[in-house]
This record gives C-alpha cells, structure tokens and sequence, in this order.
C-alpha cells in the first residue's frame, strides 16, 4: 500500500470520519458565546442595559459559584460539563470507523459500503443455497460477517458448500484485515416462502 | 477526499474537551468538598480585585471604561474571527479540472473534468451492476485526484464492480499519458437499499 502514497492517503480518508459536523458545532457554540460576551462588553462600555447579564455580574458570580449554588446541583453541572468534555477529547483521539472496507488494489482507492457487501454476499449465499433471497440475512461489520440461513422446510443446507462459495467471494474482496466470517442455519425452516 | 483538516478538527476538539472537562472537574470538586469551594470562592475574590485594580491602572480618558476592556473586545472578535474561520476551512477541494500542462511557451493545455466523467459515463453505461456512476475532480495537497462514485445494484459483486472500474481507469490513464489518483466509492444509494434482488439475470 505505501507504494502509491497518494491513493493510501485518500483510501484512509474515506474510511474515517473527518469531524467536520462536530467542528462546526463546537465552533459554532464559541462563536455564540463569545459574540454575546463581546456584545455584553460594548453595551456596559456605553452604559447600556444588559441583555442577559454584564461582564461585572458574569465576573462576581463566577468568583462566588460554589458560595451561591447547592452542591448537589454543582455536582450535577460539574458532572455535565466534564461528560461533554470527556465526549469532545474522545472525538478528536478515537480514530472512528465508516461502516466501509477497502478493497485491494493498487492502482485506485476502491472503498465499498458494508451494505454492498453484505448484498453481494447474501446473493452468494441463497444462489448456492438454492433458497430465496429473503432466506439469508447477512451483516458486516468491521471484523466480522454474519450470515443466517433460514432453509427450505424439509430442505437441508449444504453448509460446507455455502461457506466454501461465501469464502471464495469474499476472497476476491481482498478485505484488510480479513474480516471472520459466521455462518449459521437456524433450525426452524420457512414454508412459502 | 475534500480538503477538510482533520488534523487541526480533531486537535482544537480535543483541546475543548479538555477545558471543559477540567472546568466540569473542578465545579464537581467544589460541590462534594467545601475545602475547595472555600479556595474557590478565595481566589475568585481575589482575582477579581486584582482584575479591577489592572482595569482602573489604564482608564480611557472622559470615560468609565478602560483600556484592558477594549482589549478584551478586540481580543473576542479576534477568536470569533479564528472561529469563523475554521468553519470555513471544512470541505472545500473540489475543482473542475484535472490538471494542467505546460507546452514550453505555446500554451496550457487543461483537461476539464468533465471530459473524463463522460469517458467513464460511456464506459460503464453498459454495465447492469451499476445504477448510476457520478464523477468529480478534487484537488488534494496541491494535485489532482479523480473521485468516482458509483451505486451498486443490490447484490452486485464489489469484485466484478472494482474490477470493471480498474478498466475503465487504466482506460482513462492512457488517454490523459498519466496517472492521477483515483478514489472509487461503491455505495448502496437510497433506491438500492429498499430494492428487491433481481431474481432472474
């Protein structure tokens, strides 16, 4: 993968999410707060009324928080405040997944959804299984893949056989890292469908 | 693929988290621990003296305010102006061209994006795995990169849709004589996911 640079780079792009809706959100909130601030300011400057409250009372009530509030309800506004905090520093260090894979390939970054894989596997699945599509239920994950099988009443699955075809498949994917793949038939079989 | 800096996005958010987590720590301190609410209530009141003798030591003259004051005005409009433009630096990078040569003095020669999306178009139009193919040009640290977007029907091989793709691509590196990044998104687009598999092919 190092040999195209580039294409590494775009690959990894795709596959994680950029944090621009929580950038936007928490710079919009700043922006708000500190307009209004700068707003505050002017308007005592002229000796105006104050919209919500001046720099002079911000000031005072800051200095004597724990003096005016229960503790009960600084505990509680404490506690909010670090969550949201905890919530921002998570976001900016946990690298955070797409519900995608990359394909291999080194000439372009080829990244697919989940869904296109679990389809594309499904189909897989029911063609070899000769059931209809309804019958099997896959769900990809980042390093797993599920699929359930409802046979036939009265039909036995070839389970070797799907999992053979499904591996052979997923195979062409060339997923990294290889995702592990769960095959199961459930017991009770479906009549009409 | 735009230019959204993720860098700078996931350090300002975290240095936020930060702050307010350390502000919500200590709120919480001070409410289970009346030490610190003592201290606190101290070193507000004696940062708040300190705060009006600085304001009183450089007052505008003919007015009740001070210098310090105006410096904190201009100080937030400065942060509200950085602010803004962080918001402005997300996304962005989308160009309408796929990079530009020179001929020694006899002229630019632009390859515009959308001759390729057409190529690509032609190519894959005939291809009953797609849905629809959409193409753009992006332009990543200074160079061109070629996005392309396709719906998968539902069912539909990535393998076989890759595979198609790579053709197509190496198709489109020989017109252009050179290769420029590409980034190929198979996706299953709203009218796929409630889509019926077909049954007979």
């Amino acid at each position: 993968m190092s040999a195209n640079e580039p294409v590494a780079r775009i690959a990894r792009r795709e596959l994680h999410p950029s944090r621009a809706l929580a950038s936007v959100l928490a710079a919009s909130a700043l922006i708000i707060a500190f307009l209004w601030a700068a707003a505050e300011t002017v308007l005592a400057a002229l000796g105006r009324r104050p919209l919500l409250a001046s720099p002079r009372q911000i000031a005072h009530w800051a200095a004597a928080v724990p003096a005016g509030t229960t503790p009960a309800v600084l505990i509680a506004a404490g506690a909010a405040l670090a969550v949201t905090g905890l919530v921002l520093i998570l976001l900016g260090v946990l690298p955070g997944s797409r519900a995608r894979h990359r394909l291999s390939g080194e000439r372009a970054a080829v990244v697919v959804d989940d869904d296109v894989i679990a389809a594309a596997l499904s189909r897989t699945a029911h063609q070899r299984a000769r059931t209809a599509p309804e019958q099997v239920t896959a769900t990809v994950g980042r390093r797993r893949i599920d699929l359930v099988i409802r046979p036939t009443s009265g039909v036995p699955v070839d389970e070797a056989g799907i999992r053979e075809a499904v591996d052979a498949e997923l195979a062409r994917y060339g997923l990294d890292p290889p995702p592990r793949l769960f095959l199961r038939s459930r017991g009770q079989g479906a009549v009409g469908v | 693929m735009n230019s959204t800096p993720r860098a700078l996005n996931r350090f300002l958010l975290a240095l936020l988290g930060i702050v307010l987590f350390a502000a919500g720590a200590l709120t919480a301190w001070a409410g289970a621990s009346p030490a610190v609410a003592r201290q606190w209530t101290r070193a507000g009141q004696d940062t708040l003296d300190r705060i009006t003798g600085q304001l009183r030591a450089a007052p505008v003259p003919g007015t009740g305010s001070s210098w310090w004051t105006a410096a904190a005005f201009l100080l937030l409009l400065l942060l509200v102006g950085l602010l803004v433009a962080w918001i402005a630096t997300q996304g962005g990078g989308r160009t309408g061209s796929l990079g530009a040569h020179e001929d020694a003095g006899r002229g630019t020669t632009t390859v515009d994006v959308s001759f390729a999306a057409q190529s690509i178009r032609d190519a894959t139009a005939q291809n009953r795995q797609l849905r629809s193919t959409t193409v753009s040009a992006w332009k990543i640290r200074g160079a061109h990169a070629l996005r392309i977007s396709v719906q998968a029907r539902k069912g539909a091989s990535p393998a076989d849709i890759s595979s198609a793709l790579e053709e197509v691509i190496s198709g489109l590196d020989a017109v252009l004589g050179e290769q420029i990044p590409v980034l190929v998104r198979i996706a299953a687009g709203p009218r796929t996911r409630f889509a019926h598999r077909e049954r007979v092919r």
